[in-house]
């Protein structure tokens, strides 16, 4: 029996204790390792495994959750039995029935690679030690963490939806620094046999090398060229603020359907089934997920569903839901923008004066209707003089509107990058030449 | 529980560890929310495993697995020694430990009333009653509100000795009120923000903060909002409420005191720190009305406990000592990279996470002043409540803080309500600018319970004492 069969096995099995009303059981089996380094040094490494259960019960008006971490038949009895109490206590509402299974369900690739699933502590140490070496070759020290993990999930209703898939992702990220100033890169794969070790290795060594001993510049606004790695932070903030449906119900949004917001160079996409960002075929109602363009050549086009919000604005979920229920609403979790068609070294050339951003840090929501966003930049910010980097700079806080940044896109790249974002989900960018962005510190 | 870690760490013994410590947790958590006048959520879950940490070869492994069957809990002990050997092959210095006792003992978080022995109803109750008393004002678009109750039973041995059991029991409650307009999204939030406070209580905690008596209050000051001034701008005096003092302590003195930040080993994610090792002693972080102390004995906060994750006894020691940086926050590895004995802060998120240095309660000390006197000895300047957004870059030194609302302060007294308020700064400049904090009345404990670190990702639940102080010269802006 496959990893897959048995969950929906077990999810069978427990459904099937339902006496009356509505259930959907989510079993997921976790595996994860990881392997961290520090000072050309791994100093924690660690692994884990678990199976979380969660059910969902709808009877007489009323919705109950009980989640379980832990196996067997009695793992199983006590989410039963949390979900039911929870239930029982619950207020008597206007619920949100359980999807039904959709007869335009068809089965969609997954991202999964059995050399990933096979991924061993001796392996992740051995590419590691690529970068560490890299980097002692250039007396700089290198930092950062190798992970890998699968995951099978099925999830199985009252109401028919019978789905399950089973996942991989591997994942590399390093800084290195030297003595004044560091570099940044990242590689993500759902195949560790296809991260591209040593191009990470020679893209960090080559970002600290170039950024040390960087000078203070002055707060201001300045034309810019963001990699992908900062594009990824802006894209997830906008993900978060503004392509929920509940967001825009709740007249939390920026998004005004039908009006155009951003430069017509801008189209920004949510696929599931796109190759590069961990395709994965459904949402956690088990709802297939939809395609959906949510910036059209610079025009607000469309947010994404879940069961709740689509059925208070009478349309079909896209399958863009969290674990139900929820007061977060649906969340876009494989968002990509279109590529351009300038060379990214092209787009560096074009520029007089501006910043080079390598990337941004701990980026957080100041104004979420308008889009300002505060954060600082990190491991590699590098003045533009006439067409060329110049010169390092010191790292400076920027606070800026998103959707105003986006309006001013001046070029974007033909090339894209797959980068995680600060909630982990993946994010497919290109570089973009911004006319202005504001500095503040 | 005891007989799981006995198998644990003869199985991680007999495959060639020379050190190893394990952890068997058992954790229950409630989670209930209303929302807009309806039950959204009640959660219940239920989490055990164990996680086991060995040293082989010089090197660090680590492995946790909820499958407590014997033979699945020695296989995590091989397993967490294998991949510690596979680290050893490409190590160059071995892990050496700080000498710590082999302690034996049971800690339970001191309760009036067991939350847990408190209705799923009762409990209802309570959150709708809260929602009914924001619902009388139609321009509060979403009403939110909370409990969160967490009981957490843990079991630690070590290859030294240690056998330590611990109860810790958490409470935390919360309410928002988001108002909106054709323009403009204003949310206040009780006690404070990001959804709830929590402490290291019983129930008795929820009574006292009297959600139901205080959200009418809290929406209307979210409506209120909607019309109110935009900060004004400039260079001038602020007054941070303690729940913002406790979030500028969090960010600008308990992360940079993390020793596993100082040595690099959070480089690549969280950051490292400004407080290097030289400064230890002699470098002015603050005024002389600054004193900041590491306790984790001091109840109620998320902090307090009987013995950290690596069985190091509950202590205070003082991080920043009347404005003179003078101490870290310590593990047993990291304390002796600088010839000292870990101070108590190693901390896991649960079974499945290897404890990682973790703020316990960071709080920064009460002075001689009150909130009343800063506001009238102020001749121009804001005073602000309720964190709202929060940045800092990752040496912790250049930070920008935004808050839920701001009061304008003019010849000693609040003249009216701005909207959008954020005040940035350097950390040393910041505190050093510090000239009052106000006395014990009105010094509180608060809980954090997003503290992001680690990877994997590790979510902690940490406390911070604080109470209103005042700032000179800091340069303040409306969010535009």
């Amino acid at each position: 029996m496959s990893a897959d069969e048995e969950l929906i096995s077990a999810a069978d099995q427990a459904l099937a204790s339902l006496a009356h009303g509505q259930a959907e059981v989510v079993i997921a089996d976790v595996r994860s390792e990881l392997t961290r380094f520090a000072s050309n040094e791994i100093h924690q490494s660690v692994a884990e495994r678990y199976r979380h259960i969660r059910v969902r019960l709808i009877d007489g008006g009323r919705t109950g959750v009980g989640e379980v971490r832990g196996h067997g038949d009695a793992a199983v009895a006590l989410a039963f039995a949390a979900a039911e109490e929870s239930r029982r206590v619950a207020t008597k509402a206007d619920v949100s029935p359980l999807p039904s299974a959709s007869d335009g369900d068809v089965d969609r690739p997954v991202a999964f690679s059995e050399a990933t699933d096979a991924a061993t502590p001796q392996q992740r140490a051995e590419l590691v030690s690529m970068i560490t070496d890299a980097a002692g070759a250039k007396s700089i020290n290198a930092y950062g963490a190798l992970s890998t993990a699968t995951t099978t999930t099925a999830i199985v209703t009252s109401e028919g939806v019978r789905k399950s898939a089973t996942s991989t992702q591997a994942s590399l990220v390093s800084v290195a620094r030297g003595d004044d100033g560091g570099g940044y890169a990242s590689r993500h794969s759902a195949d560790i046999a296809a991260l591209d070790v040593a191009g990470l290795a020679a893209e960090v060594v080559d970002t600290c090398v170039r950024n040390q001993g960087a000078t203070a510049i002055g707060p201001d606004d300045y034309e810019v060229i963001l990699s992908p790695y900062a594009v990824t932070d802006l894209l997830e903030h906008l993900a978060w603020s503004g392509f929920s449906a509940l967001a825009v119900q709740e007249h939390r949004s920026f998004m005004r359907i039908g009006e155009q917001l951003m430069s017509d160079s801008i189209t920004i996409r949510d696929d599931a089934q796109t190759p590069e960002i961990f395709p994965f075929p459904f949402d956690d109602e088990g709802v297939s997920t939809r395609p959906v363009t949510l910036i059209d050549r610079g025009v607000c086009a469309a947010v994404v569903y879940d069961t709740p919000t689509a059925r208070l604005d009478g349309v079909a979920s896209t399958g863009h839901s969290l674990p139900q229920p929820n007061t977060w609403g649906p969340l876009p979790r494989h968002i990509a923008m279109d590529a351009g068609d300038t060379p990214w070294q092209e787009m560096v050339a074009s520029v007089s004066r501006g910043l080079y951003i390598t990337r941004f840090w701990y980026v957080r929501d100041v104004h979420p209707l308008r889009t300002v966003i505060t954060g600082m930049t990190r491991e590699g910010t590098f003045l533009i003089e006439n067409g060329s980097i110049t010169r390092p700079v010191k790292d400076l806080r920027f606070t800026q509107s998103i959707v105003e940044a986006l309006a001013g896109v001046m070029q974007v790249s033909r090339e894209r990058r797959l980068e995680l974002g600060e909630g982990e989900s993946g994010v497919l960018s290109p570089w973009l030449h911004l006319r202005r962005f504001s500095f503040t510190s | 529980m005891r007989h799981l870690s006995e198998r644990a760490l003869d199985a991680a013994s007999a495959a060639g560890a020379a050190y190893a410590d394990c952890r068997v947790i058992n954790r229950t958590v409630q989670r209930l929310t209303v929302k807009n006048g309806v039950v959204a959520s009640v959660e219940l879950f239920e989490d055990e495993g164990i996680g086991v940490r060995v040293i082989a070869g010089g090197a660090w492994g680590f492995a946790g697995i909820d499958d407590l069957a014997a033979v699945s809990v020695e296989e995590a002990a091989r397993h967490a020694v294998r991949i510690a050997k596979a680290s050893s092959r490409v190590n160059r210095t071995p892990v050496r430990l700080a000498p710590a006792p082999a302690l034996v003992g049971e800690y339970r978080t001191p309760v009036v009333r067991d939350p847990f022995a408190v209705s799923l109803d009762d409990k209802v109750g309570l959150l709708m009653r809260t929602d009914e008393a924001m619902a009388h004002l139609a321009q509060v678009r979403v009403r939110e509100c909370s409990l969160e109750f967490v009981r957490e039973v843990r079991h630690f041995a070590s290859s030294e000795g240690a056998v330590l059991d611990q109860t810790i029991i958490e409470s935390g409650g919360g309410l928002d009120a988001t108002a909106t307009s054709d323009d403009e999204v204003q949310t206040r939030s009780f006690p404070n923000s990001f959804g709830r406070h929590q402490v290291c209580a019983g129930w008795e905690a929820i009574e006292a903060f009297d959600l139901p008596g205080n959200a009418g209050r809290i929406a209307e000051e979210a409506v209120a909002l909607l019309t109110a001034a935009e900060c004004p701008a400039g260079t001038m005096t602020v007054i941070l409420d303690a729940t913002q003092a406790a979030m500028q302590v969090h960010e600008s003195c308990g992360h940079p005191t993390e020793l596993d930040r100082v040595l690099g080993h959070e480089a690549a994610y969280a950051g490292t720190s400004f407080l290097t090792p030289d400064l230890l002693g002699s470098f002015r972080y603050g005024s002389e009305h600054v004193t900041m102390t590491a306790d984790s004995t001091r109840a109620p906060g998320l902090g307090t406990f009987g013995w950290d994750d690596e069985g190091v006894a509950a202590q205070k020691s003082v991080l920043v000592d009347q404005g003179i940086f003078s101490g870290y926050l310590s593990s047993r590895e990291t304390a002796a990279t600088i010839g000292q004995v870990s101070n108590g802060a190693m901390r896991a998120d649960g079974w499945s996470r290897l404890p990682i240095i973790r703020m316990t309660n960071v709080n920064l000390e009460p002075g001689t002043s009150s909130l009343e006197e800063m506001i009238a000895t102020t001749e121009h300047g804001v005073y602000l409540e309720t964190n709202r957004s929060w940045s800092i870059d990752d040496r912790r030194l250049n930070f920008q803080f935004g808050t839920q609302n701001g009061w304008e302060i003019t010849d000693g007294k609040r003249t009216r309500l701005v909207r959008n308020p954020i005040y940035s700064g350097q950390t040393p400049v910041f505190w050093g600018s510090c000239d009052a904090v106000a006395g014990p009345a009105e010094w509180q404990m608060f809980g954090v319970v997003n503290c992001g670190k680690g990877q994997p990702s590790q979510s902690m639940h940490v406390g911070h004492g604080a109470a209103p102080c005042r700032f000179r010269n800091v340069r303040v802006e409306p969010a535009r």
